[in-house]
Order: C-alpha cells, then sequence, then structure tokens
C-alpha cells in the first residue's frame, strides 16, 4: 500500500512539475486562441467584439513580448517552438500587425491568402 | 658496536625495500575546484588566475608548501653533517655517515610525496581543462544544431524592437493602456542599453579578444593542457631521477655495513674460517 502511494506521489509531483514548465510561448498560443476566436465568432455585436478585442490586443502584446525576449527558451527548444519563430506573422500577431500597420484581424486574414481582392476573383463552379 | 650494527641492519631493510612505488602515499591531501560553471565563460589567463587562487586555498597546497619546508631543511641537514665529516675519528665517520643516509632516505621520501602532489596538482587541473573543453565542444555542436533557431529569434528580436517607437506612439497604444509590463520593458531597455554601451567603452573589453571569441578560447585552452603535459612529462622524469637517487642511498647503505664490519674485523682480529670449504680444514685431519 505504502508502495502504491510512492508511485502515486511520484506521479503527482512530476505531473506538476511539468505543468509549472509551461513557458511563454504556450501562454502566448492560449491567448491567440482566444484572439482569433473572437475574431471569428459571429455570435457578438461589432462593438463588443471591437472592445474585447482591444484588451486582447494589449495582453497579446506583452505575451508577445515577453516571448521574443525570453531566454529560457533558447535551451533545447521544442519542434513547437522553433516552427513558432519560423512563422513571426502567424505567431506575433499585434506585432506584425504593427509593421503592416493594419488591424491583427485584417492581417492575419491576408497572412491566410484571405484578402478582398483574392475574395472577389473567386467563382462560384461546379465540379 | 651491537646498536650501530642494530642500524646498519635497519638501513639495510629499509633500503633494499626502497623504490618509488612504495612510498606511494595517498594521504597527500586532495583539490577539488570548486569553481562555478559560471565562471568557464572567463577568457582562460583569468580562469587560470582563479583556479591557482582555489589551489592555495585546499588541503593539497597546504602540505605541498610543508613537504617543501621539510625538503630544504633536509637539504641544510645534510650539508652540514657533510661539514662535520671532516675531522671525525672513525666511529664518529660511521654514525655522522649514518645520520647522512638516513636524511638522505628521508629526503627521497619528501620528494617523492612532493612529486606526487605537483602530479596530483597537475591532474586536477588537467581534468578541469578538459572539461572545459568538453562543454565548449558540447555547446559549439548544440550552437550549430539551432542556429537557425537562434537565427529567426534574433530577427524577431531585430524586428520587435524597431516596432518600440510605434508602439509609443501609436494613439491606440496611449499612456492609460500601455500595459505596466510595457512601462517596464522601456524603462529596463534602455538601463541595458547603457549598461550595454558602458561595457563596450570599457577598456579591459577591448583587451579581452579571447573572450569574445571561442575558436580562440578553446586554443588558449588547449595550449594550458599542452603546457600540463609538458609539466606532467618533466614530473615524470623527475621521478626516474628520484629512483636513482634511492638506489645510491642503498648502495651507500650497503658499503657503509661493509666499512663497519671491516672495521669490526680489524678490531677484534679474529679470523674466521670457513669450515665448509675442504680446503680450510685438512689441518684438522693431518695433524
Amino acid at each position: 500500500m505504502s508502495k502504491f502511494i510512492k508511485t502515486i506521489t511520484i506521479i503527482l509531483s512530476i505531473t506538476a512539475a511539468t505543468s509549472v514548465n509551461a513557458n511563454s510561448l504556450d501562454t502566448l498560443e492560449r491567448e491567440r486562441a482566444k484572439a482569433l476566436a473572437l475574431v471569428l465568432n459571429k455570435s457578438i455585436s461589432i462593438g463588443d467584439r471591437k472592445k474585447q478585442l482591444e484588451n486582447s490586443k494589449l495582453k497579446l502584446l506583452d505575451l508577445e513580448r515577453i516571448t521574443i525576449n525570453s531566454k529560457d527558451i533558447n535551451k533545447n527548444p521544442s519542434y513547437q517552438t522553433i516552427k513558432a519563430f519560423e512563422n513571426f506573422d502567424f505567431t506575433f500577431l499585434v506585432h506584425s500587425s504593427l509593421e503592416k500597420e493594419k488591424s491583427f484581424s485584417i492581417s492575419w486574414l491576408e497572412k491566410l491568402g484571405l484578402t478582398t481582392e483574392n475574395l472577389m476573383n473567386t467563382r462560384v463552379i461546379r465540379k | 658496536m651491537k646498536n650501530l650494527n642494530l642500524k646498519i641492519f635497519l638501513i639495510i631493510i629499509t633500503g633494499s625495500l626502497y623504490s618509488t612505488t612504495s612510498l606511494a602515499n595517498n594521504n597527500l591531501g586532495e583539490w577539488k575546484p570548486q569553481i562555478v560553471e559560471k565562471m568557464y565563460i572567463l577568457p582562460p589567463k583569468h580562469l587560470n588566475k582563479v583556479l591557482n587562487n582555489d589551489f592555495n586555498k585546499s588541503i593539497l597546497a597546504v602540505n605541498l608548501q610543508n613537504t617543501d619546508n621539510k625538503i630544504k631543511n633536509k637539504i641544510e641537514k645534510i650539508s652540514e653533517l657533510k661539514s662535520m665529516l671532516e675531522g671525525a675519528s672513525k666511529e664518529e665517520s660511521f654514525e655522522i655517515k649514518h645520520q647522512i643516509i638516513i636524511n638522505k632516505r628521508d629526503y627521497i621520501k619528501d620528494m617523492n610525496n612532493l612529486l606526487l602532489m605537483k602530479k596530483q596538482k597537475l591532474d586536477t587541473k588537467k581534468i578541469f581543462f578538459k572539461k572545459i573543453q568538453r562543454n565548449m565542444k558540447r555547446n559549439s555542436f548544440k550552437s550549430k544544431a539551432s542556429s537557425k533557431f537562434i537565427n529567426n529569434k534574433k530577427s524577431a528580436m531585430k524586428r520587435s524592437e524597431s516596432l518600440d517607437f510605434k508602439i509609443l506612439e501609436n494613439t491606440s497604444y496611449n499612456l492609460s493602456k500601455r500595459s505596466k509590463y510595457f512601462e517596464q520593458y522601456q524603462i529596463n531597455k534602455d538601463a541595458v542599453m547603457k549598461l550595454k554601451l558602458a561595457i563596450e567603452k570599457h577598456p579591459m573589453n577591448n583587451q579581452n579578444i579571447l573572450a569574445k571569441d571561442p575558436a580562440n578560447k578553446m586554443e588558449a585552452i588547449r595550449n594550458y593542457v599542452h603546457n600540463l603535459e609538458t609539466e606532467m612529462a618533466v614530473l615524470a622524469m623527475k621521478e626516474k631521477m628520484i629512483n636513482y637517487m634511492a638506489k645510491i642511498v642503498a648502495l651507500d647503505a650497503m658499503s657503509l655495513v661493509e666499512n663497519v664490519a671491516f672495521a669490526a674485523d680489524g678490531q677484534n682480529e679474529i679470523i674466521q674460517t670457513n669450515f665448509n670449504d675442504p680446503v680450510n680444514v685438512i689441518s684438522v685431519f693431518t695433524n
């Protein structure tokens, strides 16, 4: 019985340690997902979206800056971290939008190839 | 006389069994460098200084100093005894020679210990520098593997820094909306910039070329290891010398025993006959 308790304690402590190790990129990823969900959310009003996106932008800006300047991620960067820095415009939405001087939702959609021009050029065809 | 013979017997025993291997002493003290890993980034010259300072605080260094003093005393005593040989009577000269042999034996013992301690010091230093070499190789391998990521990160940092002005000026990020982090970020960034400038202007920064270039640092450490190996080879030669010295002392002891024995024979004037030889016992049979 005592062995079982010991094993459980070790497993729990390892789990707790891994959860503590969550880096700034994970937090940024979570906030980014929230912001994008807000952009795509049809059930809220334009005013609400604008207000909530403004708050989200400020949070994202901080998190992006923290991630970019973080030295911890330099040591043994994970595949996710390497890819995140390879795709600056997708990872650091607010920074990218400030560079382009556009709102971050437009900047993101444009990066995906969903520009007004592209959409206007699309045709409905039957296959 | 009996006493003298006993002493001589003891000298022969110790002298004949004398070899440097039998002198190996494990209680010479030890030295474990207490240098934190962060010090490894120091330029090799400073690192060597730190290492030497660390050694001076060790038990091994204290023992080395003590043995060094002991050796000096022994040499002084031997030359003093040698000067006493002139004008000494036969009996006295035997005693003085005996004392010289004892002191020479102690000198060899101490010298051997000293060489072992020096070897231990060089070994520890070599292991330390080898460890740094390994670390540097591992780090350079790692940095090669992650160089693409590092480049991406550097470019991300540049891009974000170029936006600092924009963020501050942007109407949507006015003072009331600027986060606590960003305010602190600006303050700290300015401070870091000032420090960076101070580092660049520092005269020692220009002299410290080795610390800037890892290839040069590696070369300098390699030179240190090479020097240590040379010193160790010289020590090995000295050990050989000590071996020869030990042999000479053993031979001196044997010669002294012979001299004492002959002198005793002359004093007693007893001609001992070897009865194991039939030639010597002919008279027994003929008379």
